[in-house]
């Protein structure tokens, strides 16, 4: 698996907040599919929107309640159709296979077309390392291949990205001089890839969605680049989470709706490549061999959990990421490992380990924007809070995150809130003290002089460093309950 | 077709994990899905439904169909008949300055024979299909070198205007893919309405044919794009950055 680098969450988000170039990146994105995404659904009706994402939720449910029975029908329709699927229980297993294939049919040069599970894997360092040359040929892929980094975005790995600093990588890594344009630096990929296509033995894809009923791989892309590495070279690998499977190739219709139109605001992309098998003696292209890997590796944990087993339901397409305050504002890198954005903070303490990722279900401000925009209606917010009550409850003192002070400060709440008479007594007093509205240390004066109500009190300094103290009412629900509902006016 | 090899977990061992993460021991679903259990004869009844509702609405689908391509990036073109059809692609091709032209060997080339007439004007057209003069090999570098590809359809939804392709002899996939400029030949016949129809369509035929799918399925609904520098669209990338579609009524 990739470096994990989530346990760093909150320096690295500081650092992210402090980065103009990432800001202004974060807002081209955000202002880019958002708005797309919603002048497709205003033109579906959000009533058929609604409904489209319930029928698809339902099938997803169905599906991943039968994951067994599902993924034993594909086994079945994989093989009748000519290919060959592989189980593997985790990312070493994975590489393992596709480097033996890879070793065994003395595959020099590979091209790969865009694959989140592979990069969870970490597969392309395991084929470098048995000699075979790896190509990314998905765009962003590609430059962010060159540049060494792993994707911030699920849909748009290289949108941190500036033009000058992919013609910056250009003319160093390519040896050509420094050209600005985007739409030649198009062309160059296109030019430096084309020739790989054609020399490729092996071509590596992701699958979008795989459909038992016909052992047959989905991929959907807007480059062509998917088409070319699955039709081009002689052997074709597919790889996988095991959750991608759906019962039949009619369910397809209601994803191909919601997927592009979540993920890019487009009605469908350029290019949708459903393929079965290798090639047949008839036809004019395709690859002599296909394989299909599907991959555990920390998903049987999710499935296993009846609180976070809907995380399962996610189709990647970025729409959550999109939308996030907070993924707005520290971008992909921050969160530290493959998957970033509200689902990331949901799948990457499931797939690295609760210890090591406690920080990101706290990176959520919990406004449920996620759960709106999921075209599976997944819940994430409710999932980040379960997450965030496992690390508050684990016997694992590596994994409780709440420092002592937070600790006492909640079990001093919790005993206030349920004793009547202790809570009356505090509001008595609490109202005495907001009386004198400019009490220090509970206020204080800003440059305008504005006078805030906070705490400058350590450790109650560090709740109200980022919120405001709210004001008491005059009269609380107890004394309007004691004064006028209380009494029976019938 | 090599023998299947015995990588990774072996699948008894891997559905045993699933099982257990569900808690529960091998019980097949509850209620079966009602897709899987459809009989041909059910699927030749939806399909009977599928094809009656397009023939009583088919001017109607066929304007709809040139709206959603023009949206989803071609460039649309009307034809009455062959004739009409032929003019279109001389005129795309002149425009684009293309010499070298590829075409897979469809049915529809019989209806529209365009070949004389580009031939006509200096451009060399080359039918993409394999056989021992002409191996797979030789093509590729063919289709590589050509400045136009031209292929039919085996279906176009007028649900999104999307051409749709099935592996067929004669028709290799590249000629929509590697050249710069595309053409596609629609007929009429070639409609369906939506996602839905299709699917039923290819699940019926994949049923008759006691599960054979064809070795793909593909779709294109407008040129190559990626928008991955800048939130740029940028077209033609890897695939055509030009297509175009005539629509034969």
């Amino acid at each position: 698996m990739p470096e994990i680098k989530t346990q760093d969450f909150s320096a690295a988000s500081v650092a992210a907040i402090q980065n103009p170039k990432l800001r202004r990146a974060l807002d081209r994105v955000a202002s880019g599919f958002e708005v797309a995404r919603l002048d497709r659904v205003a033109e579906a009706t959000p009533e058929i929107w609604d409904a489209w994402r319930q029928q698809a939720r339902d099938i997803k449910i169905h599906t991943i309640e039968h994951l067994d029975y599902y993924l034993d029908l594909l086994y079945t329709n994989v093989t009748a159709a000519g290919g060959q699927l592989h189980f593997a229980k985790d990312a070493d297993q994975a590489n393992e296979i596709v480097a033996h294939i890879a070793r065994t049919r003395n595959v020099k040069v590979a091209t790969k077309s865009k694959s989140m599970v592979s990069e969870e894997l970490a597969l392309n360092p395991v084929l470098e390392s048995i000699g075979v040359e790896v190509w990314e040929t998905d765009l962003g892929e590609y430059i962010i291949q060159l540049a060494e980094e792993t994707p911030s975005h699920l849909v748009a790995p290289a949108l941190h990205k500036s033009k000058e600093d992919v013609a910056e990588l250009f003319s160093e890594k390519l040896g050509i001089p420094y050209d600005e344009d985007i739409y030649h630096m198009a062309a160059t990929a296109r030019e430096v890839l084309r020739d790989k296509f054609m020399e490729a033995d092996l071509g590596i894809s992701g699958a979008n969605f795989v459909v038992a009923e016909t052992g047959s791989l989905v991929i959907i892309t807007n480059e062509g680049n998917g088409r070319l590495s699955t039709s081009a070279p002689r052997i074709h690998i597919g790889i996988t989470g095991m959750e991608k499977v759906i019962p039949s190739m009619q369910d397809l219709s209601i994803f191909l709706r919601l997927l592009p139109r979540s993920a890019t605001g487009q009605r469908i992309t350029s290019y949708v490549s459903m393929t079965t098998g290798p090639r047949r003696s008839d036809d004019e292209d395709g690859p002599e061999e296909f394989h299909l890997v599907l991959v555990d590796n920390g998903r049987s944990r999710m499935l296993a959990d009846p609180a976070l087993r809907e995380a399962l339901y996610c189709i990647r397409c970025g729409a959550c990421l999109n939308i996030c305050p907070v993924y707005a504002r520290i971008g992909g890198h921050a969160y530290g490992w493959v998957y970033p954005g509200p689902i990331g903070a949901v799948v990457s303490p499931m797939l690295v380990g609760l210890k090591q990722a406690k920080e990101l279900p706290q990176a959520s401000s919990l406004c449920g924007a996620c759960r709106e925009v999921c075209p599976i209606k997944i819940d994430i917010p409710r999932m980040l809070l379960d997450l965030r009550k496992k690390t508050a409850e684990s016997p694992d003192l590596n994994i409780r995150s709440a420092p002592k002070s937070e600790r006492i400060l909640a079990s001093l709440f919790s005993s206030l809130m349920s004793s009547p008479r202790l809570l009356s007594t505090a509001v008595g007093f609490a109202n005495l003290l907001q009386k004198t509205e400019r009490i220090l240390p509970f206020s204080h004066l800003t440059k305008d002089r504005k006078w805030i109500r906070n705490s400058l009190v350590p450790p109650l300094s560090r709740w109200t460093r980022s919120r405001d103290l709210p004001a008491l009412p005059k009269q609380t629900f107890r004394d309007i309950w004691n004064k006028e509902l209380s009494r029976d006016d019938s | 077709m090599t023998t299947p090899e015995s990588l990774g977990t072996p699948k008894s061992e891997f559905l045993d994990g699933v099982r257990q993460a569900l808690g529960r021991a091998n019980i097949p679903p509850s209620e079966p899905y009602p897709r899987l259990t459809e009989t041909i004869p059910e699927l030749e009844q939806q399909a009977a439904e599928v094809r009656s509702r397009l023939a009583n609405n088919l001017p109607n689908l066929l304007d709809r169909l040139a709206d959603m391509a023009a949206k989803g990036g071609w460039n649309v073109y009307r034809a009455r008949g062959p004739e009409e059809a032929i003019g279109h692609v001389e005129e795309i091709v002149k425009k684009s300055g293309a010499t070298t032209v590829v075409r897979s060997a469809q049915s529809v080339f019989e209806q529209v024979p365009l070949d004389a007439a580009l031939a006509s004007q200096n451009i060399t057209i080359t039918t993409a299909a394999h056989d021992n003069e002409n191996p797979r090999e030789s093509l590729r570098e063919t289709i590589r070198q050509s400045d136009v590809g031209i292929t039919g359809a085996d279906y176009v939804l007028a649900e999104t205007g999307t051409l749709v392709v099935l592996p067929r002899k004669g028709l290799s996939r590249l000629v929509s893919l590697v050249p710069p400029v595309h053409i596609a030949l629609v007929r009429a016949e070639d409609l369906v309405e939506t996602l839905d129809d299709l699917f039923l369509l290819r699940r019926l035929e994949y049923h008759q044919q006691n599960g054979e799918m064809g070795s793909y399925l593909n779709f294109i609904t407008g040129p190559s794009r990626t928008a991955d520098i800048e939130m740029t669209i940028v077209t033609g990338v890897h695939g055509p950055k030009e297509v175009h579609m005539v629509i034969i009524d």
